[in-house]
């Protein structure tokens, strides 16, 4: 067992009766329940379970390096996107985003990818399949799609606050397009040192961006037709594309 | 206009809504087309004793709505009830018996809380808006008696299935586009209720509330006169499943005769006695509730041409279900109509 490993079981022992008022207006707690290695094939990783008092979902933490402790680690909050992340599909861009942060976290020194398991933007993935069906049916509108998706909700922070400051991460540099996510985190205690934009590598799937100017409605239509839906609160930047 | 903001429905989350307004200084004034506020958050007097006849009790874990319960006064709030819970059947909201959710009730009955809401707003019962117009600068309500009632802004706080029908009556226009499509894709469940007035001693049972497993026909059965301070009666309240009820609903089985399929699945599941009460009171929820399944993130509103704003709120409005849901909507409700409203 390597020293990092020996720690991470020491976070594990020391969450086994961990009780803190909690973050934010929600007492939001969480505890570090197990963490292992995993092998991926976008580099060496750990996981680590998290437990909550709020939700009824196991946030999880895909680390590289020794974290604990350090300061300055890039850190990249995704959220759960099954029809993204596990599916393929091409009607959002989270495969991408998550394979991106991965990859370049895989590559540096350390990193953590905070996945939290709020599928469909918080609000579940029934109702983003709801969205979808609107869209198939052109009838989608920004107000139906605020009310299907996009709960980004405080609480959430508050939760991945809390992941950071279980993992004894000193300060983070936050990957993300989104300059009001490192407000939110900085509300709940957590130092960023900065901010690092996160830019795609530009693919057949994402190249549509770099064409369409409709970059302020938050509206994309690829060139196969199929519209782009944001499921994480970031919004996407590909390589080369104006700002 | 006399009036800032008009809000259809004083059921809780209109009621929120409009507390919320009117504290920001707007002139609100709250729709009801009944005789009385609190829509399916109902209690009803039978020769003096109070029985909760929508929802058995509120649960709940937001700090907000745990406070503002807590500010209904001399209502005399019962923590912890359902004690005694019989039965693994499903709650009617599946999140109602979860580990860290509060269970609210009160002895004047659960309309304490949306009489409490009401006391300082202005509500005008027995007003059934039937009709709505899009203005210069505003809306036009009509109503079934003929009045008009002009407002800048409107709030519809009903339930999903009423909301639609009063969309259905805009004009054509691409403000309220989206949102046709997708209330459609929602349905409220029906829930057939029926109340029963017992001799005091007869209830022999052991429970306050009982869910029961194998039942196609009734979601719970309640033990209401357990809530009562020196009840005049036992008094059970027995809510049939959704499915059940709409079979009932759609195919136009008159009271009396659902009432009968009831008591005869009462008495096979509490006891021969239950067969008999003394008195009975059916009422049929056409929209009870939400289904679990059914919830949006937030209300939505829609901004017309002169900036005048329709906003639609209610219990499916916000995460979770049942009168903490409505009563958040409510307050995001009025919270997005502040923010946004135009200088």
């Amino acid at each position: 067992m390597s020293a990092l490993d020996e720690r991470l079981q020491e976070l594990v022992e020391r969450d086994r009766d961990h009780e803190c008022k909690g973050f934010g207006a929600d007492q939001v707690c969480v505890r570090i329940v197990a963490a292992a290695n995993l092998p991926s094939r976008f580099g060496d990783f750990r996981i680590v379970a998290f437990w909550n008092n709020r939700d009824q979902k196991d946030h999880i933490a895909i680390i590289h390096g020794d974290v604990i402790g350090a300061e300055a680690v890039p850190t990249r909050l995704h959220s759960e996107c099954l029809t993204g992340d596990v599916l393929g599909s091409l009607r959002c861009d989270c495969r991408d985003q998550l394979e991106k942060a991965l990859v370049k976290i895989g590559e540096l020194e350390r990193g953590v990818v905070l996945y939290m398991r709020q599928e469909g933007r918080g609000i579940g993935l029934a109702n983003k399949v709801r969205a979808y069906a609107l869209q198939d049916r052109g009838l989608d509108t920004v107000e139906a799609n605020l009310a299907l998706g996009f709960r980004d909700d405080e609480r959430d922070y508050a939760v991945a606050a809390h992941m950071v400051h279980s993992l004894g991460i000193a300060s983070i540099e936050l990957m993300t397009n989104n300059p009001g996510k490192v407000e939110q985190l900085e509300r709940y205690g957590v130092k960023v040192a900065r901010r690092l934009p996160h830019l795609l590598p530009p693919n057949p799937h994402n190249r549509f961006y770099l064409e369409t100017k409709a970059a302020r409605s938050g509206h994309y239509i690829d060139f196969s037709g199929i519209p782009h839906l944001q499921e994480q609160s970031d919004p996407v930047i590909v390589e080369g594309m104006a700002e | 206009m006399a009036h800032d903001t008009i809000i259809v429905g004083a059921g809780v989350a209109g009621l929120r809504c409009a507390e919320e307004l009117q504290k920001a200084g707007r002139r609100v004034v709250v729709l009801e087309r009944s005789h009385s506020v609190g829509g399916r958050c109902a209690t009803r007097r039978f020769q003096g004793q109070a029985v909760d006849f929508g929802p058995m009790f509120l649960h709940g874990h937001q700090p907000g709505f745990m406070q503002a319960l807590q500010q209904v006064g001399n209502a005399e709030l019962i923590r912890d009830w359902p004690r005694r819970i019989e039965g693994n059947g499903t709650p009617c909201q599946p999140e109602a018996l979860r580990p860290g959710v509060q269970h609210i009730t009160f002895r004047a009955g659960l309309k304490a809380f949306p009489l409490h809401l009401a006391e300082k707003l202005d509500v005008r019962l027995e007003t059934n808006v039937v009709a709505v117009r899009v203005q210069p600068g505003g809306f036009e309500l009509v109503a079934a008696d003929g009045m008009l009632w002009p407002c800048r802004d409107l709030v519809l706080a009903l339930a999903l299935e009423q909301s639609l029908r009063l969309l259905e009556t805009f004009p054509a226009c691409p403000e309220i586009l989206g949102f046709r499509p997708l209330l459609s894709m929602f349905r409220s469940l029906p829930c057939l209720t029926l109340i029963l007035g017992y001799p005091l001693e007869s209830p022999a049972v052991h429970w306050d509330i009982l869910y029961p497993e194998q039942s196609d026909l009734l979601q719970l059965v309640a033990l209401d006169s357990g809530k009562r301070d020196a009840p005049r009666f036992g008094v059970l309240v027995a809510q049939a499943r959704p499915r059940w009820s709409r079979q009932a609903l759609d195919s136009r089985v008159p009271p009396e005769e659902w009432s009968e399929a009831i008591l005869d699945e009462l008495a096979r599941l509490v006891g021969p006695w239950a067969r008999h009460p003394l008195w009975r009171h059916p009422h049929p929820w056409r929209y009870a509730r939400a289904d679990a399944a059914s919830e949006l993130a937030q209300p939505v509103q829609s901004v017309f041409p002169d900036g005048q704003r329709l906003g639609l709120a209610g219990e499916i409005f916000s995460p979770g279900g049942g009168v903490q849901a409505a009563w958040t909507s409510g307050t995001r409700m009025a919270a997005r109509l502040l923010a946004e409203e135009r200088t």
